[in-house]
């Protein structure tokens, strides 16, 4: 009975609506949108025309725009140095690295956290395992400073006192900056797989359980499957991010030391190194470019693939 | 077989509430290490460094902070400042923008919600940016250079914002408030913001957090020590430290933040207290963070 009346309901209101919409005035509504689109063409849509300025030879006495055009040179000229393949293949490296450690690392700690979940003191663990992320990489970096530096606690305390230089030996970065990153991002990440496995039926398990299902065999045969629709989302995300990088955690953690650029060098810092440090414009706004163009081949590559996955979790 | 079944469960809870403590103590640890080294006696960091337990505790560090308070406060204040103004106007462009694309009526809805989408998939890049906000829009050494570049309004939000309004306000009420002769305006203020104070709610945290931690527009657009917000400072402060390894004259470096150099365990003290906001808030605020991340995860 109340059913029927919804289904009157909606369709007069279908109906009504349609009336209403030939007559409704967008002005207002576009005065409200008005602020935002000229924050998004001052933020986002001129420095997209800025790409141009890579394919230019800068010159501010000519300015931005009449500056000469020199084609792919500044291209040539990045990826001829040794640099363009070091921050390349840092920023790949690692990016790897952290996406399948991460994986696993965010899987077992939201497991895990589910399974303690009731108890009062999973309130206070997952505040706690958040809070690294809440706090400013600069914070971080006086953290990590704390332990490696001269007067530190890993070489006063650990070592005692035959010290390690660790600001300027690079081949120890890529073991600490994955612990700083892990340390820093592991308990925020596994939100959203808490989220998703709070979100599986628990009858589920009861059944598994009647059936002698064991532990192992709950988490491999029901938790996994049934969110690894949500594990395939996340990990094409970060697989079409590959080309980016936590420019402060590759700048500030290693405190922006000269001797550390083999190991820490990413496609973020050098583009903030040539151009605030070394002033290059032309070698800055390459690799920017190319990590700009690159960056959107793959969030459309890797949309395509999500939607095949699933078609509701797709960007567009 | 039920009895034995209940322990291999019993064990397996209480493994993993082991290996989360030891996670969580790991978490804690280097906060704890800072805190200690910045109540140390400084002659005992130099001579046994940074320790969590330390041998003899003053806390000179603090009382020479105080002294040279202004500095600090100078730096605090900038920080609350565009915190406060950044995520309101951050608030206010994004449910402005966001409540015409939730509109189903709006025939205009999808050009612009491709106009915010597409900032996700394709930026200018850096340099670009750097160019433009500081040869286009003169804001190197203002206050603007901190407030306006990147954090102002983001697709993320406006996207959170637009599926929170379709998802929990019923067309029906924008219908009848429109018969009874309401103007959209009078609409959005009346009916839309009232009800939408969750989502304003998760969108002033994350905005809120993202203008007190940052400081990558302070690292391009300032430079003048009179606009350094808290982290800037840091910032600047650990610069001069690395500017001081590699060489051996002090004065110039210093002297850029206002400050004698730190001694060994004074820079602690400053780290702690520019992290001291964010650990007295973050607990009360944790709770609705955690639940806007659920919301929004996915998306971000």
């Amino acid at each position: 009975m109340s059913s029927t009346h919804g289904i009157a309901e909606a369709t007069a209101k279908r109906r009504f609506g349609k009336r209403r919409t030939s007559r409704i005035n967008y002005i207002p509504l576009f005065l409200m949108m008005l602020p935002g689109v000229v924050y998004l063409i001052a933020n986002n849509y001129i420095p997209m025309f800025g790409v141009l300025i890579a394919f230019k030879k800068l010159d501010y006495a000519k300015g931005i725009f009449l500056s000469d055009w020199c084609g792919f040179a500044n291209f040539e000229y990045l990826f001829k140095t040794k640099e363009a393949f070091i921050m390349i293949r840092n920023t790949i490296g690692y990016n790897l690295v952290f996406i399948s450690v991460g994986l696993v690392v965010a899987l077992s700690i939201a497991i895990m956290m589910t399974e303690i979940g009731k108890k009062k003191i999973a309130k206070f663990i997952q505040p706690a395992i958040c809070f690294p992320n809440m706090i400013s990489i600069i914070i971080v970096a006086y953290l990590v400073y704390a332990f490696l530096g001269s007067n530190g606690f890993v070489n006063k305390s650990i070592l005692g006192g035959h010290g390690i230089k660790w600001y300027s030996e690079a081949k120890y970065w890529p073991g600490i900056l994955i612990i700083v990153n892990f340390w820093k991002s592991a308990g925020y990440s596994s939100i959203i797989y808490i989220a998703s496995i709070s979100g599986i039926d628990t009858s589920l398990y009861e059944a598994a359980k009647l059936d002698g299902a064991s532990k192992m065999q709950q988490i491999t045969k029901i938790t996994l499957p049934i969110i690894r629709p949500m594990i395939i989302l996340m990990l094409l995300l970060s697989v079409s991010k590959i080309f980016n990088s936590d420019f402060g955690l590759f700048l500030q953690v290693p405190m922006n030391s000269g001797m550390l650029f083999s190991t820490t060098q990413t496609i973020d810092t050098y583009v903030y190194r040539s151009l605030m440090q070394l002033n290059n414009v032309g070698m800055s706004s390459a690799a920017s470019v190319f990590q700009s163009v690159i960056g959107f081949v793959l969030v459309m590559l890797s949309n395509t693939l999500v939607r095949r996955v699933d078609k509701e979790s797709a960007l567009f | 077989m039920k009895i034995k079944m209940k322990n291999s469960e019993k064990r397996f809870q209480n493994i993993s509430l082991i290996i989360m403590l030891i996670i969580t103590a790991l978490c804690i640890m280097p906060f704890v290490l800072m805190i200690a080294a910045s109540i140390t006696d400084e002659n005992v960091l130099i001579k046994e460094g940074y320790k969590f337990w330390p041998s003899k505790v003053n806390f000179e560090a603090y009382q020479y902070l105080w002294a040279k308070r202004e500095t600090i406060f100078g730096a605090y204040g900038i920080s609350i400042l565009v915190t406060a103004v950044g995520t309101f106007i951050n608030v206010t462009l994004t449910s402005l923008f966001a409540y015409p694309l939730s509109r189903q009526d709006f025939k205009y809805r999808n050009f612009f919600a491709f106009f915010i989408f597409f900032t996700i998939l394709f930026n200018g890049g850096m340099t670009a940016s750097y160019i433009v906000w500081t040869q286009l829009f003169h804001v190197k050494n203002t206050l603007w250079g901190l407030l306006i570049p990147n954090y102002l309004m983001g697709a993320f939000n406006v996207l959170l914002v637009r599926n929170y309004y379709m998802a929990s306000i019923p067309v029906s009420i924008l219908e009848a408030a429109r018969v009874d002769g309401a103007k959209e305006l009078g609409i959005y203020t009346m009916i839309i913001l009232p009800l939408s104070k969750p989502v304003i709610i998760t969108i002033s945290l994350f905005s809120g957090m993202a203008y007190w931690n940052d400081w990558t527009n302070g690292l391009y657009y300032v430079t003048d020590a009179r606009l350094y917000s808290i982290n800037v400072f840091l910032n600047r402060l650990m610069n001069n430290i690395a500017f001081l390894k590699s060489s051996s004259t002090l004065t110039e470096g210093a002297n850029l933040v206002g400050l004698d150099l730190p001694s060994v365990g004074i820079r602690m003290a400053i780290a702690v207290i520019a992290m001291l906001p964010v650990l007295i808030i973050f607990p009360m605020i944790q709770a609705q963070l955690i639940k806007g991340v659920v919301i929004g995860g996915v998306k971000g």
